[in-house]
């Protein structure tokens, strides 16, 4: 009985999953494919996590130090697992490296990749400077300062697009990315504080600042940070003559066509399927559920399962997940992986 | 009429010139018909930050637009144009126009607050219906009425001389309101009151008509009154220009 377990993917899921296993004194091997540990967050410059506040940076360095310090982890980076052979309790991973790893159980923290705003032509992106993704504003509000792409002024008017990439069968994403409202919400406060006069306006189908998000976010934003909430999903964004930004769509609380001016436009981008899904799916043998993402077994008794015996999967690798929550779920994958394995040991013994 | 579908357009929409020449060709009447863009084209964001210095509007800009405060009010049951939630959207938009279009009917809350218990976000609806109105009246929208121009003869005869004399203030109130001086009515009760009333009373009527009197010490006190009354509209003013960006609540 192997008393390693393989985890793949060092973000938020990942490394919690690492650390925990670790921690019970079973042996982990961490393989990441990017060159630095730390997930989305780090390599996508996220600024302030929601909803703890604190920098990225600050907040998964701790998770990184921990799991870099654990004597019993041993990390790959710049690695994919390239095939899986074996069964529970004894599988032999073979990495790009050329390694081979002899675990007993896997557990998948593969993430997500962001929506490329690109497959939305008609929203701007690509065409116009000045419209960005949430990801970059998130890399201003860390580089503190919030600026025009096209010419470096500071905008009087941003836009925030609400579900871009989400919630749109003309794209097959049918799936809501559950966190774009918050982060949004939370953008406009940070903009705020960076800009106090810049007035930022939110284009929702609906607000979905769920659970403890609600006012610590979405009233906090309105109410304390003057963000202004317009129920329009944009159908188009344009340019007028003078350089600036059109958004045209219609306010269906007026029930009238808008044509706004606007310095910025932010699509507030969802979560897509790792667009490595296909491949990692065929290594490990797992399957996907109908939008791309990994599947999940049975929750209630088979939790963090997937479909194949002894791999599980935790995070966004599942659907679109909070930080938090990919946390809390790469706690209970270890937790999973560490009691099948014992409970293999005992019924070998 | 070219446009027969016209019916189905707001009427400010459709601009028509009596007399229009374009390259030298006269199109004028019917033949310059334009309708305007029936979309949005702009927010004007000082509008709301402007409505929220009147007294009772400060929330405003808490509203999500539930519906709460439309469905609960007492006007809305018996006029639904009357739409408290979708005067607070335009509010916070500033769409100032579309606004406009409903000022003569914004001033008919009765102020039940049925709708300021409701609100989930504490906006206080009733504050924002009063505020509008006190901007509709301050900014020259809302026309000068035969009861606003009782009253101001009235208050403006107090501010003069500390009363009122009754007879005066009807005549300058038909003067002003371009009604006969005697109306029937008017002439009658006057022939009631003579018949009545003692002779004393009404040379004392008369002589006032003529003399106009003051309150004994007015002048002091009437300073007083006039001062109060604009320091409180000065008040008004100072939060009314209060900078953009103070509002953190």
């Amino acid at each position: 009985m192997q008393k390693t377990v393989l985890v793949v993917g060092a973000g938020p899921a990942g490394l919690s999953a690492a650390a925990g296993v670790a921690a019970s004194g079973l042996n982990v091997v961490l393989v990441e494919k990017a060159a630095r540990l730390g997930g989305t967050p780090i390599l996508s410059g996220y600024a302030k996590l929601v909803p703890s506040g604190e920098w990225a940076k600050d907040a998964m360095g701790r998770m990184v130090k921990r799991v870099e310090d654990a004597s019993n982890v041993k990390i790959h980076k710049e690695t994919k697992v390239t095939k899986l052979s074996g069964e529970a309790g004894h599988f032999t991973a073979t990495l790009s490296n050329g390694s081979t790893v002899e675990c007993g159980s896997v557990i998948l923290a593969t993430g997500f990749t962001h929506f490329d705003s690109i497959n939305k032509p008609e929203w701007g992106f690509g065409s116009y400077e000045d419209v960005v993704t949430t990801t970059q504003v998130e890399q201003m509000v860390a580089a503190g300062k919030i600026a025009c792409p096209s010419d470096g002024r500071v905008p009087e008017r941003v836009a925030i697009l609400l579900c871009v990439g989400s919630r749109d069968r003309q794209i097959g994403r049918e799936w809501c990315s559950k966190i774009c409202c918050t982060v949004s919400t939370n953008l406009a406060m940070e903009i705020k504080e960076l800009s106090p006069q810049t007035d930022v306006f939110i284009y929702y189908m609906d607000i979905r600042t769920f659970g403890l998000y609600e006012d610590r976010f979405y009233w906090k934003s309105q109410e304390e940070f003057k963000t202004k909430f317009v129920k329009a999903r944009i159908a188009e964004v344009t340019r007028s003559p003078d350089g600036r930004l059109l958004v045209k769509g219609e306010d269906t609380l007026v029930k009238r066509p808008i044509v706004i001016p606007m310095d910025m436009v932010v699509h507030a981008v969802g979560m897509d399927p790792n667009e490595d899904n296909p491949e990692i799916a065929r290594v490990f043998g797992v399957g996907l559920e109908k939008h791309g993402f990994v599947d999940r077994a049975e929750h209630y008794t088979n939790t963090c399962g997937t479909t194949r015996r002894g791999i599980y999967a935790v995070g966004a690798a599942l659907g679109p997940e909070t930080i938090d929550d990919s946390i809390s779920q790469g706690q209970a994958a270890a937790m999973r992986a560490v009691a099948d394995l014992n409970a293999l040991v005992q019924k070998t013994a | 009429m070219a446009i027969h579908e016209k019916s189905l357009i707001d009427s400010d929409r459709i601009k028509t010139s009596d007399n229009l020449v374009l390259d030298g060709v006269d199109v004028s009447g019917h033949w310059n018909t334009m309708i305007l863009p029936r979309y949005l084209s702009n927010y004007d964001t000082d509008f709301g930050r402007k409505i929220q210095t009147f007294t009772g509007a400060e929330n405003v800009h808490r509203c999500w637009q539930c519906g709460s405060c439309t469905n609960s009010c007492t006007v809305y049951a018996q006029n639904t144009d009357f739409n408290p939630r979708y005067w607070i959207y335009l509010t916070n938009l500033g769409l100032k126009d579309d606004l406009l279009k409903d000022k003569d009917i914004i001033w008919t809350c009765v102020s039940c607050n049925k709708c300021t218990n409701i609100c989930p976000k504490d906006v206080r609806p009733e504050g924002v219906m009063k505020a509008l109105a006190h901007w509709l009246e301050e900014e020259g929208h809302t026309p000068h009425t035969k009861s606003s121009i009782f009253d101001e003869e009235f208050t403006g005869q107090v501010y003069e001389t500390g009363r009122i004399e009754d007879s005066r203030v009807m005549i300058n109130f038909f003067r002003k309101t371009n009604q006969p001086l005697t109306p029937p009515w008017f002439i009658e009760l006057t022939k009631r009151m003579m018949k009545h009333l003692p002779v004393g009373f009404l040379m004392h009527m008369g002589l006032h008509l003529v003399f106009k009197p003051r309150t004994k010490s007015w002048g002091r006190t009437g300073q007083v009154l006039r001062e109060y009354v604009r320091e409180q509209k000065e008040a008004a003013h100072k939060a009314r220009t209060m900078p953009k960006e103070a509002v953190h609540v």
